[in-house]
C-alpha cells in the first residue's frame, strides 16, 4: 500500500488517500489518482506542486522516482517568500 | 562639494514639467533649512532606469559623497515609487535607498502597503531627504504640498502607539486617505537593523533604513488625500483586468498566497534539509512550525493598496485586548525561519508573538533574528560569555530571552547595544575577530531568508552577487526547487533564455538563471510590482516583462519591448555596482559565508553538499561575463560609458568611480559608523 497526502488547497474531499494498486513510479501514481479523482492530473500539471517521498523532496526526475510498498507520497505546494 | 551644491547642480539639469503622462515630481527636501524644491526625472533617465528603485539609483549616484559616512546628514535618503505603482493591481511598491549604515554598501529596501501609492496620488514619484532637522520632525504631504510639523511629541513612540496617535492628531483614516512611513524608538536610537515602517507590518527593512531616517531626525512622513485615478496615455483599466485575472488564476496565488501566505515555504525547506537552523549549524527543524499550524491563529488575510491577492496573514493569539502583542500582521516565511529554527524556537505561538513585537519595535526580522542567532552560536562556542552579555545566558530556544533582547536592542540597553550594531559587532569592538567566521552575512548584510543555500547553487550565486548584500529578493531563482520545471529542459530554457542544468545542486549555467531573475526583478521594483506576483519568483505564469511593457505603454506612452526592459534591469544592476564600487566593493565581496564552503549539509537527500570554491569562482566569472562586468565585478568600460551617459555625468575622466579603500578581511566593504 502507498499512502498519498494531498494539500487541502486542491479541494479534494479526502486529503489522505491509500492506494492498493500496483504503482511503481510517481508517474503511475498520478495515473491511478487521476482515475479516482477526475481532473487531478490537470491540477498537478503545475509548477507549484512538488512531490516528497517519505519526507524527501524531489527536485528533479520526479516522475521517474520509483516507489515501494509502504511509501508515503506527499504533494506539497512550493513557493517563495519575503 | 556639499549636498546643497550637488542638489543645486542637479536641479539645473532636471525638467520642471512632467516628461510623460502620470509622471510625478521629485521633491528635494532640505531638512536643515526646511526648504523644498521640485523637479522631474529626465526622460533619458526614465528610459534607462524607469522610476522606483531604478531612478532612485540615478539620484543616489548623483548625490552620494563617499568621503562621508552613511549616517552623515549630507548622505541622502531617497524614496521612490514605481511607474505603475498605485495604478496596476499588485503594483503597490516603492523603494528607500541610501548608503547603508548596517552593511556599508548600497542600501535599497522595498516595501508595499499604502505609502508608495499614496505619494503618487499626491503627484510625487520620489522624495529626496537630506540635511539633519534641527528638531525631530514629521513631514506632512497633502495635496502635493509639504508641511513640516514638530515631531517632538511623537518621540519615544513605537509603531503601534504612533499609528494610534497620528489619525487623532492629523485626521484621516488609514488606508482610505492616510498613509505613513515612520521610525520607531529603534530608528531614533540608530539601531543598525532598524526598519522604516510603512504599515502595521510592511517595512523598508534591509540595510538599516530606520537608522538612516532617524539620523536625519525625521520621525515620519505622513501622506494625506483621497485616492484618485490617473490621467494615462491610453486606456489602461481593461489591461488591468487582464493582469488581475492572470494573478488570480495562477496556481501559486490560488493554492498558497491567497489563503496562507508565504509560510508555506517552511515545509519544503525543512524537508529539503535547507532550513537554516541555529545560525545554520543545522539545516532542518520541527514540523510544529509548518504553515498549517499557523492556521488556528489566522483570523484572516489582508493586503496592500488595490492588490487582489491579499497574501498577508493576520494573527490573533488570544482574546485579551490588553495584550499588545496578542494580535498582529504576519508572520511571513522569513520571520518564521529567523525566529523559529534560526534561534532554536519550536513553538509557533512564540514565533507569532516575536513577529508582533518586531513589527511594533520596527526591527528588520531578517537582520535582527540573524544577529541574535550569531550571538547565540558565539555563546555556545565560548567565544563570548556572560561578561559580554551582561550576565545573560544565550540559550537556544529561549523565547522569553529573545523577546527581552528585542526590547534591549531597540533601546540599545546593555547587551542590546551590541546586538544593535548587527553585522558590525566585531568592527565596533564588541566581539573578537574569530566571531566573523560564524557571521551569516555577505557584504556586511545578514542573510535575508532562512534558506540554507549550500544545496541549490543558483540560490547561492544570487546571495553572493546581490547588490545590497545577502538577500534573496534581488535575484532568487526560486523555480529551481520546482521539479516540473527542472524536468522540462525546453521550458526551462525558454524561461531563462539559455539552457540551465536540471540538477539543483549543479553549477552548470546557473548564472544564466540568476541574470534573468536579477533583470526581471529590478524592472519589477522600478514599476512597483510586488515580488511575490512577478514572473520567475513564484511562478512562470505571473506578469513579467511582456505585461510590464504593455502597461507602461498604456499608462505612460513610453514604448519598450520586453528585451528593452530586460536591458533596463541590467542597467539598474550596473549603476548599483558602480555605486558599490565607489564604496569599496569588489569581486572578493561577491562571496558567501565561510561556513557554506567548509561545512557540508548533514541531513536529507543532499547530505554532504557544500559550496566548492573552484566551481563557485568559475560560476561567478561566467556571471560577470554575461552581465557586462569586468573580472572585478564592475561594469566594463563600454557598459560604464553607456550608464554614465544615462546618468548625465562625464565619462571616466570625472574620477567618480574610483573605489574607496577596502577593508577586505571582514567581508564588510569598509569601516563605518
Amino acid at each position: 500500500m502507498i499512502t498519498v497526502v494531498l494539500p487541502s488547497t486542491l479541494g479534494v474531499k479526502d486529503t489522505r488517500v491509500e492506494l492498493h494498486e500496483a504503482v511503481s513510479t510517481i508517474a503511475e501514481l498520478v495515473d491511478v489518482i487521476d482515475a479516482r479523482i477526475p481532473g487531478f492530473r490537470e491540477q498537478l500539471d503545475d509548477s507549484v506542486f512538488n512531490f516528497a517521498v517519505n519526507d524527501e523532496m524531489l527536485l528533479h526526475h520526479a516522475r521517474e522516482r520509483t516507489l515501494r510498498d509502504g511509501d508515503v507520497v506527499e504533494v506539497i505546494p512550493t513557493i517563495s517568500g519575503g | 562639494m556639499s549636498i546643497h551644491s550637488r542638489v543645486a547642480q542637479l536641479l539645473q539639469e532636471l525638467p520642471k514639467e512632467p516628461q510623460f503622462p502620470t509622471q510625478g515630481a521629485t521633491l528635494f527636501i532640505d531638512l536643515e533649512r526646511r526648504e523644498v524644491a521640485r523637479a522631474y526625472t529626465p526622460l533619458r533617465v526614465a528610459r534607462a532606469f524607469l522610476a522606483g528603485r531604478g531612478a532612485n539609483m540615478f539620484y543616489l549616484y548623483r548625490l552620494l559623497d563617499e568621503s562621508l559616512e552613511p549616517l552623515h546628514p549630507e548622505i541622502p535618503l531617497i524614496f521612490g515609487s514605481g511607474v505603475l505603482t498605485g495604478i496596476v493591481p499588485s503594483a503597490a511598491r516603492g523603494n528607500a535607498s541610501s548608503w547603508s549604515p548596517e552593511s556599508g554598501v548600497l542600501m535599497d529596501s522595498n516595501a508595499g502597503d499604502y505609502f508608495p501609492s499614496f505619494i503618487r496620488m499626491n503627484g510625487i514619484d520620489h522624495i529626496v531627504l537630506y540635511g539633519r532637522a534641527e528638531r525631530w520632525t514629521v513631514i506632512r504631504v497633502k495635496g502635493g504640498e509639504v508641511e513640516f510639523i514638530d515631531g517632538m511629541s511623537y518621540l519615544g513612540l513605537d509603531n503601534i502607539d504612533l499609528r494610534a496617535r497620528i489619525p487623532r492628531d492629523l485626521g484621516g483614516t488609514w488606508d482610505r486617505d492616510l498613509a505613513m512611513v515612520n521610525v520607531t524608538v529603534a530608528g531614533e536610537n540608530q539601531v543598525l537593523c532598524s526598519a522604516i515602517m510603512g504599515g502595521p507590518k510592511a517595512c523598508y527593512a534591509r540595510g538599516g533604513p530606520g537608522a538612516k531616517m532617524g539620523s536625519l531626525k525625521v520621525k515620519a512622513i505622513v501622506v494625506q488625500g483621497q485616492t484618485r485615478d490617473f490621467e494615462t496615455a491610453q486606456p489602461y483599466k481593461g489591461y488591468n483586468r487582464t493582469i488581475a485575472q492572470k494573478l488570480l488564476e495562477t496556481s501559486v496565488v490560488k493554492h498558497a498566497l491567497k489563503h496562507t501566505g508565504t509560510p508555506f515555504l517552511y515545509k519544503p525547506s525543512r524537508l529539503l534539509g535547507a532550513m537554516g537552523t541555529k545560525n545554520n549549524q543545522e539545516t532542518t527543524w520541527t514540523e510544529k512550525l509548518d504553515a498549517e499550524n499557523i492556521a488556528p491563529y489566522r483570523p484572516g488575510m489582508t493586503g496592500c493598496f488595490r492588490c487582489p491577492v491579499n497574501c498577508r496573514p493576520l494573527n490573533q493569539l488570544n482574546e485579551d485586548e490588553q495584550d499588545k502583542y496578542g494580535r498582529g500582521d504576519g508572520p511571513e516565511y522569513v520571520t518564521l525561519g529567523k525566529f523559529g529554527p534560526n534561534v532554536g524556537i519550536d513553538r509557533i505561538e512564540s514565533v507569532i508573538r516575536l513577529n508582533n513585537v518586531c513589527n511594533d519595535l520596527g526591527l528588520d526580522t531578517a537582520s535582527t533574528g540573524s544577529t541574535i542567532a550569531w550571538a547565540m552560536e558565539l555563546y555556545q562556542r565560548g567565544i563570548i560569555d556572560e561578561q559580554h552579555t551582561g550576565g545573560l545566558e544565550l540559550t537556544w530556544g529561549d523565547a522569553e530571552l529573545v523577546e527581552r533582547l528585542l526590547f534591549m536592542i531597540s533601546r540599545r540597553q546593555g547587551f542590546g547595544n551590541v546586538l544593535a550594531d548587527s553585522t558590525r559587532a566585531v568592527e565596533n569592538g564588541h566581539y573578537p575577530p574569530e566571531a566573523l567566521k560564524y557571521r551569516m552575512a555577505v557584504k556586511g548584510l545578514m542573510q535575508s531568508d532562512p534558506h540554507d543555500a549550500r544545496i541549490l547553487k543558483a540560490f547561492a550565486l544570487g546571495l553572493a552577487v546581490a547588490t545590497r548584500g545577502m538577500d534573496h529578493l534581488r535575484n532568487r531563482v526560486t523555480l529551481e526547487i520546482n521539479a516540473r520545471i527542472n524536468d522540462d529542459p525546453a521550458f526551462k530554457e525558454r524561461l531563462y533564455g539559455a539552457p540551465v542544468s536540471a540538477a539543483p545542486n549543479s553549477y552548470e549555467n546557473k548564472e544564466q538563471a540568476v541574470r534573468a531573475c536579477e533583470n526581471t526583478y529590478a524592472v519589477g521594483d522600478s514599476v512597483g510590482m510586488c515580488r511575490f506576483t512577478t514572473k520567475l519568483f513564484n511562478s512562470p505564469s505571473l506578469p513579467g516583462l511582456d505585461e510590464f511593457a504593455a502597461q507602461i505603454r498604456n499608462v505612460t506612452g513610453l514604448e519598450y519591448s520586453a528585451a528593452e526592459l530586460d536591458r533596463v534591469g541590467l542597467n539598474i544592476m550596473g549603476v548599483e555596482r558602480l555605486i558599490n564600487h565607489r564604496l569599496g566593493v569588489g569581486r572578493e565581496h561577491d562571496t558567501l559565508p565561510e561556513r557554506w564552503f567548509e561545512e557540508p549539509v548533514k541531513v536529507g537527500a543532499y547530505a554532504g553538499e557544500k559550496i566548492d570554491r573552484a566551481e563557485f569562482d568559475a560560476m561567478l566569472s561566467r556571471f560577470y561575463e554575461i552581465s557586462s562586468l569586468t573580472a572585478d565585478g564592475v561594469p566594463t568600460d563600454a557598459f560604464r560609458d553607456e550608464l554614465q551617459e544615462a546618468l548625465g555625468v562625464a565619462a571616466r575622466a570625472s574620477g567618480a568611480n574610483e573605489p574607496r579603500e577596502r577593508s577586505g578581511e571582514s567581508g564588510t566593504p569598509r569601516a563605518s559608523v
